[in-house]
């Protein structure tokens, strides 16, 4: 156990850093080692040429099947960057609908203010049990949802509106 | 300290005679001209029905009261004597200045951004809101 351990922390040390591998080898498998070594400062940098290269030199070699891909993610991403445009175009594909847009409604009327003293108006927040209905289902703006509840809740102070249903 | 508003509210019995109503209102008048406070309005509504019962009563007569004073302490007392009134069931005294502040500066900005851009202003002229807070303007007054 201690020998495979120990080979395989050298082979990995040997991977990382082949400087060490001529005081190494000595105590394990030469024969082994020395294709390790051999492989490891090789292998990875190619790796790392070859994605360069297929980015630079793979277009004209192997334009058909990038050249296929690209276009097509570069119109659903809108003239964006194609892996952007490729996303997107997946998540709609998955939903598969559009959801319509809530438009908060005191925006859409420019209210700066909400009243207490309608309680009218504030009726059509609250649910049957004179819950504040969340701003995720109405869609109202975090500010005017702030300001709705305060205004529905000093309504219920003065009792112009429940603070449960049934009373 | 600066003027500060507020609006008092207080319901009463629905059995209330009117003259007795008209009494409160007087000696709550009578407390705000003591501590220097100004009325802008006072609004009877009337009797209307509550969300919930209140003293065993299902119907209140609504009072609306708007004052203006530099001293907290007003509200202190105005709210002792509503406390003491018999005919009185429920009260409540809210601080509107900031609110209302609030609102002035959000008008002004709009307009402001109204005025800069052509496109936006013709949008302002819409503005479905303005229709909205002379509403509730007129009803304060």
């Amino acid at each position: 156990m201690a020998d495979d351990t120990q080979k395989e922390s050298q082979s990995h040390e040997a991977h990382a850093a082949p400087e060490h591998k001529p005081a190494r080898p000595q105590e394990s498998h030469p024969a082994t080692d020395a294709p390790a070594a051999g492989k490891p400062p090789e292998a990875r940098p190619p790796d790392a040429r070859s994605h360069e290269s297929r980015a630079h030199e793979g277009r004209p070699h192997e334009g058909r099947p990038r050249g296929e891909g690209r276009p097509g993610e570069g119109r659903g991403g809108e003239g964006r960057g194609p892996r952007e445009g490729g996303r997107e175009g997946g998540k709609r594909g998955r939903r598969g609908f559009y959801r319509k847009k809530k438009v908060c409604r005191f925006c859409v009327d420019r209210v700066d203010f909400i009243d207490y003293k309608k309680p009218e108006q504030l009726m059509t927040f609250i649910q049957e049990r004179g819950k504040i209905v969340p701003r995720r289902i109405t869609g109202t703006c975090s500010r005017h949802q702030r300001w709705l509840a305060e205004a529905i809740k000093r309504a219920r102070n003065i009792a112009l509106m429940p603070f449960g249903g049934a009373r | 300290m600066e003027e500060r508003l507020y609006d008092l509210i207080f319901i009463c019995r629905p059995a209330t005679p009117e003259e007795d109503i008209d009494k409160i209102i007087a000696t709550l008048e009578h407390t705000v001209a003591e501590r220097a406070g100004k009325i802008d309005k006072t609004e009877k509504w009337g009797a209307r029905k509550m969300a919930y019962r209140v003293k065993r009563h299902r119907e209140g007569y609504y009072v609306l009261m708007v004052l203006r004073s530099t001293q907290g302490d007003m509200v202190h007392e105005l709210e002792r004597r509503l406390k003491v009134n018999d005919a009185v069931i429920k009260y409540m005294t809210v601080r509107l200045d900031e609110d209302i502040k609030r609102q002035k500066r959000l008008q002004q900005r709009r307009e402001r951004k109204a005025a800069r851009r052509p496109r936006g202003g013709a949008r302002g002229h819409g503005h479905p809101a303005g229709g909205e807070q002379p509403a509730a303007a007129a009803q304060q007054q």
